[in-house]
């Protein structure tokens, strides 16, 4: 292992950390992926919002799509008749991938508003001019994070020289990062702010669906405020497990040469795995026993 | 029809959108094929990327269909299903048949997802009617907007030039997951009790564009400067009017389409 690997693994865990964190708070903002449905609802029980409705598709394949696109732009601008410098062509790619991101918001934010016209769900266009551009910042500087790490993996005079084009890497890192995002942050948003008036922790009951909190500390509750709030924690914590991920999982393969000590990478891999269930498991016993039931919890363990 | 997924009734009938898909599709692969043989040049790709959003135009409906049985968050899921199933049959067909591959390629995925369809039905037994043929159109939908949007790329029908142009230098990752959010994206986009099918498949206009200008992307490297920028230039116009278009529906069908504003009275 050699110190240009050891600060090229540094750089990519610390490029997925803000991809991961930047990812989850543009799905917050635009209020994507599993707490979506939440309001999706709230129109139709009654509760009506200015909170932004960004149903592009799951949280994987919309990342996918902006991954591979700033992918495909810098790998295009970096190829042979153009010829440009990397930094620049994933700069580049990011604004492309950008920019359908905030097409994308925009029609789904009209679309579904409209689609709910019976139960009276006007279309904000302030909203959408001032949330449409917060979330393609965000997208922006996860789309250049993502292909920054693909471009780290298949550069021709770095180290890792990763057999698959540019491309293909940062659409299935897309993929994963979508799925992290979608694992990790959605809790924080969707079960913790959209439903603050409930205790945290007691689940959602299905006689709550949709019974979401529509007004702010003053005024009206905006997606941005929400942002502001996840910002604090599951953002980051999306960018600590993405990071993570990344940094694990090409750890092993440095200190390991995958061609001659595979073994024994593998084996790392599954140690790794096998001491954060451990760790996990610990954690969850630790955190039942401090906090304990829910009040209104009577069952087997005293209340 | 279940009024929390939408899907209300269709003006335009699915056999008359699906003959057009069908038609436009292969025709625009086709003449992209021919026209740039003759002519030497990279200039008619467009057509293809035209061919393929007509093949999304298909899809979205197909989708709207099929997720009017209430199928709320399995949307993007069935897109995915969609351009899997094109994704197979269209390289299998580009491989086995030459120049009559996307033809071959379009009905293994039409049969294909006939077999998927029955097989959701019969053994699963999820019993939603239009399973079957939602998805014979979907699969060749699929395959349609794969096989467009690599001949974007690749300027030509031809496996090996295909293999080279689209898939070796990865843009084959760019053709399946914009041709997939073509599809899913305007029925998900829209979806709720008040949806309509000309919002839908309008919007349908604008993602399917949106995949041809990635694609044209794309062929900045393969076709070259002229033909590439050709095609983004159409793509950019037919979204530009697609978009505006779906704007004024939306004001047409909206409860209120405001500048700003407090919360309205919910409609319950």
């Amino acid at each position: 292992m050699d110190m240009v690997s050891m600060g090229l693994l540094a750089a990519m865990g610390a490029l997925a950390t803000i991809a991961g964190t930047s990812e989850d708070l543009e799905s917050d903002v635009g209020s994507q992926s599993n707490p979506n449905s939440q309001v999706q609802l709230a129109a139709q029980v009654g509760h009506t919002h200015r909170i932004y409705n960004k149903a592009i598709s799951g949280e994987p394949p919309s990342n996918a799509l902006y991954a591979a696109l700033a992918a495909v732009t810098a790998s295009v601008l970096m190829s042979d008749p153009y010829g440009m410098n990397a930094f620049f062509s994933i700069a580049v790619g990011a604004l492309v991938a950008a920019v359908f991101n905030g097409i994308l918001s925009m029609t789904s934010y009209m679309g579904r508003n409209t689609s709910q016209a019976r139960f009276n769900q006007h279309v904000y266009l302030d909203v959408l001019r001032s949330h449409t551009t917060t979330i393609m910042a965000h997208a922006y500087i996860t789309a250049f994070c993502v292909v920054a790490i693909s471009y780290i993996m298949t550069a021709p005079w770095l180290p890792i020289q990763h057999p698959f084009p540019l491309p293909v890497i940062a659409f299935t890192w897309g993929i994963a990062l979508g799925a992290i995002g979608s694992s990790t942050g959605d809790v924080h948003y969707g079960a913790e702010r959209e439903f603050q008036q409930y205790p945290f922790g007691a689940g959602l009951n299905a006689a709550n669906s949709g019974d979401i909190v529509t007004k702010a500390e003053a005024g009206l509750r905006s997606s941005i405020d929400n942002a502001w709030f996840c910002a604090k924690f599951g953002g980051p914590v999306t960018g600590l497990a993405f990071g993570l991920i990344v940094f694990l999982d090409n750890w092993r393969t440095t200190i390991f040469d995958p061609a001659t000590q595979g073994w024994y990478a593998i084996l790392t891999g599954i140690l790794i795995v096998i001491l954060l269930n451990v760790y996990n498991r610990i954690l969850e016993i630790r955190s039942k026993k401090r906090y304990g039931p829910y009040p209104e919890y009577v069952g087997d363990i005293k209340a | 029809m279940s009024v929390a997924a939408g899907g209300g009734e269709s003006k335009i009938d699915k056999t008359k959108l699906t003959m057009y898909g069908l038609g436009g599709g292969v025709l625009g692969i086709y003449l992209a094929h021919v026209l740039n043989m003759v002519t030497g040049t990279g200039y008619f790709s467009f057509l293809a990327g035209l061919g393929a959003i007509a093949a999304v135009l298909m899809g979205a409906d197909a989708v709207r269909r099929v997720c009017a049985y209430g199928i709320g968050t399995g949307v993007p899921s069935i897109g995915m299903m969609a351009m899997g199933m094109g994704l197979v049959a269209a390289w299998f067909g580009l491989a086995v048949a030459g120049v009559a591959g996307p033809i071959i390629g379009i009905a293994i995925a039409m049969g294909f997802g006939y077999f998927v369809g029955m097989l959701a039905n019969k053994i699963i037994k999820m019993n939603i009617p239009v399973m079957e043929e939602v998805l014979m159109s979907l699969g060749g939908a699929g395959a349609m907007v794969i096989i467009g949007l690599s001949v974007v790329i690749s300027g030509q029908i031809g496996y090996q030039d295909m293999l080279n142009d689209v898939v070796f230098t990865g843009y084959i990752a760019i053709v399946f997951i914009a041709g997939a959010l073509a599809i899913l994206q305007p029925f998900n986009a829209n979806l709720g009790p008040d949806e309509t099918q000309d919002r839908t498949l309008v919007l349908a206009i604008s993602t399917g564009a949106l995949g041809m200008f990635a694609a044209g992307i794309g062929s900045l490297v393969t076709v070259g400067v002229g033909g590439a920028v050709l095609t983004m230039l159409i793509a950019a116009a037919i979204w530009l009017k697609a978009f505006l278009w779906f704007f004024k529906l939306v004001k047409r069908d909206s409860s209120g389409v405001v500048g700003t504003g407090l919360l309205p009275e919910g409609g319950l």
